[in-house]
């Protein structure tokens, strides 16, 4: 949370997440780029600037698989969250390493000709009509386009002015960049292999990313049925006993829209699951310090009011609550963002002032 | 839902106590899991060949008779310690152009041509100094080349540029260097057909149009690729050269 703009917000787990994630790439490289020739019996090697291409092409499909396994693996099991805090530094220094293979490819590959590198990097090859020899790299000059956009956007500020719905559609552009590295490579380098070590991995890879979306969205699939709401009025959220201090019960309203209902002090409360920063389930995160926090990037909320603590600005809805005997409902329709609602005491637990 | 006894991470506070072993081992298994992705990728790698550019041989300056296919050719009448007489050399300028406006001119004539080699087996080219350093005309008699057909063939194998793949790059064929050898093409660098069987002798053979002129741009699409096409072999010298023709042309699976 933050109430100016600075490059990077520190703090020890975003030094100790890039550190971890920049030993990575760097033991990645240096292997890569070092080790490996000792190893390769070739007649002669391959050339530098070919060998450097692929160890950071090779690093940032590796890097790109794994930050998009980070998101799936994080709705399968709650213990990955931490991975999903930092992942945009995670991304940015992706796009970096793409920028450096598609560099040194465009420097050995397209230069020397008397055409511009970049303008023959578009007309050298222009067999669209065939799939063998098709122009695989207009695959790679898309999804370095998005990497490029996305790594620019990935600051707050921008979430800020595009608003979070909007940088969220923006930013799942990822998934077709994924799609065109996984076409880019399919058409290009393994077209090309004798070895199969880099078509295990490459297809090792892409499934585990595919499966993993499909796992957490059957996941999501049960949990959003068990939560559906039928159109009414006023709507059943759970028993009253099902709520526990300090955490909170959601359910999905018949707009489509989230509710998450807390139970602070023996009261209850109900504000937007969608976190304002980057939509996060709220109602998966739980009360600290009076504040509902959120799981993905720990942005807090009073949860009588949705407004997060001075000075900060964020707010989220709130919604109406009332009970029917030990029935907990909630009213569909959400407050303005930041609108105070009176909680409900819960009848079956001790109302108690202070913190949680 | 929530329960309380998980441990709940929050970014800007300590992580919690039982989520520490388990963050630990996710970042031990991330730099292992990286350090050995980058040693299997990286040994992974084919031989790129044996061809190179030949700059421990030195600058090489020898004589001979330039002859158009229409790409330009040197086949070498006074040679030296590296490059004997017969030897033929295809040409080729600075970085991906060609020397045509400097070699057809002399056509037919006896030349001194000085430069660095590329080789790769029995296939040679001479990358030329710049200007008259490159090539220049010397007094003397210009002996014919004998022309020896060899009939009619239907050959498997790649197009490729003859300059990436006698080592200009390494690898200097293949898909993943289709672009960089369309553009090699597109500056004139001769243009060598690589046979999966041997044709005669060799497995390299200089591609050119079915009359004896350039390499047809209809063909570019099928640059680097595995195709069969038919034509006529012609062995000048040491070189062969094969005539494509272009409606015989098929992509193999």
């Amino acid at each position: 949370m933050s109430v100016k703009y600075v490059p990077v917000q520190w703090n020890k787990n975003k030094w100790i997440y890039d550190w971890v994630m920049l030993l990575g790439v760097a033991v990645f490289l240096y292997v890569f780029l070092y080790a490996s020739p000792g190893i390769l019996s070739h007649e002669r090697p391959i050339n530098p600037q070919v060998h450097n291409a692929r160890a950071f092409g090779a690093c940032a499909f590796v890097m790109l698989t794994v930050i998009l396994c980070i998101g799936p693996l994080a709705r399968l099991d709650k213990r990955f969250l931490p991975l999903l805090y930092n992942r945009r530094h995670f991304g940015v220094m992706t796009t970096f390493v793409a920028i450096t293979h598609a560099s040194y490819i465009i420097d050995w590959y397209f230069a020397f000709a008397s055409s511009d590198k970049y303008e023959a990097l578009l007309f050298a090859n222009t067999s669209y009509g065939q799939l063998s020899g098709f122009p695989f790299e207009v695959f790679g000059i898309f999804a370095l386009s998005v990497l490029i956009i996305l790594a620019v956007t990935s600051h707050d500020f921008w979430m800020k002015f595009l608003t979070a719905p909007v940088w969220k559609r923006i930013h799942y552009l990822i998934y077709p960049a994924y799609l065109s590295v996984v076409a880019h490579v399919s058409l290009g380098i393994l077209q090309d292999q004798q070895a199969h070590a880099f078509t295990v991995i490459f297809i090792s890879g892409a499934t585990a990313v595919g499966v993993l979306h499909l796992l957490a969205a059957i996941h999501e699939r049960r949990q959003d049925k068990a939560i559906t709401a039928q159109p009414a009025t006023w709507i059943d959220v759970c028993d009253v006993s099902d709520m526990t201090e300090g955490f909170a019960r959601i359910k999905l309203l018949p707009d489509g829209k989230r509710v998450a209902v807390f139970l602070m002090d023996g009261q209850l409360s109900a504000i937007s699951n969608a976190c304002a920063h980057q939509n996060g389930p709220l109602g998966e995160g739980r009360i600290i310090a009076c504040l509902v926090t959120c799981p993905w990037h720990g942005f807090q909320y009073n949860v009588r009011n949705g407004q997060s603590p001075a000075p900060f600005t964020e707010k989220v809805p709130t919604y109406n609550l009332r009970m029917q005997g030990t029935s907990v409902q909630v009213d569909p329709n959400a407050n303005p963002p930041g609108t105070p609602v009176d909680p409900v005491p819960s009848p079956l637990h001790p109302q108690t002032e202070g913190a949680t | 839902m929530s329960s309380n006894n998980k441990p709940f991470f929050v970014g800007y506070l300590s992580a919690p106590g039982p989520l520490r072993r388990f963050l630990l081992a996710i970042c031990v298994l991330f730099i292992v899991g990286f350090a050995a992705l980058g040693l299997t990728l990286g040994v992974a790698q084919d031989d790129p060949g044996p061809g190179a550019f030949r700059f421990d041989y030195g600058r090489q300056t020898v004589t001979g008779v330039i002859e158009l296919t229409p790409y330009p050719l040197v086949r070498v009448t006074i040679g030296n310690d590296r490059i004997k007489p017969g030897t033929t050399l295809m040409l080729a300028g600075q970085g991906k152009s060609s020397v045509d406006k400097r070699a057809i001119p002399l056509e037919g004539q006896l030349a001194k041509v000085s430069g660095v080699v590329l080789q790769r087996g029995d296939l040679n080219m001479l990358q030329l100094r710049g200007g008259r350093n490159g090539i220049s005309a010397v007094e003397g008699a210009a002996s014919k080349q004998t022309r020896e057909p060899l009939g009619r063939w239907k050959l498997a194998g790649e197009i490729c540029d003859g300059k990436c793949l006698a080592g200009a790059m390494r690898p200097g064929r293949g898909l993943a260097h289709k672009a960089c050898a369309n553009l090699c093409l597109l500056g004139g660098v001769p243009p060598v057909f690589v046979s999966t069987q041997e044709v005669d002798g060799s497995e390299f053979l200089l591609i050119t149009g079915p009359d004896g002129d350039a390499l047809p741009k209809s063909a570019y699409d099928y640059v680097a690729q595995f195709i069969t096409v038919e034509g006529d072999v012609e062995r000048r010298g040491d070189l062969l050269v094969f005539r494509m023709d272009p409606d015989t042309l098929e992509v193999l699976e």
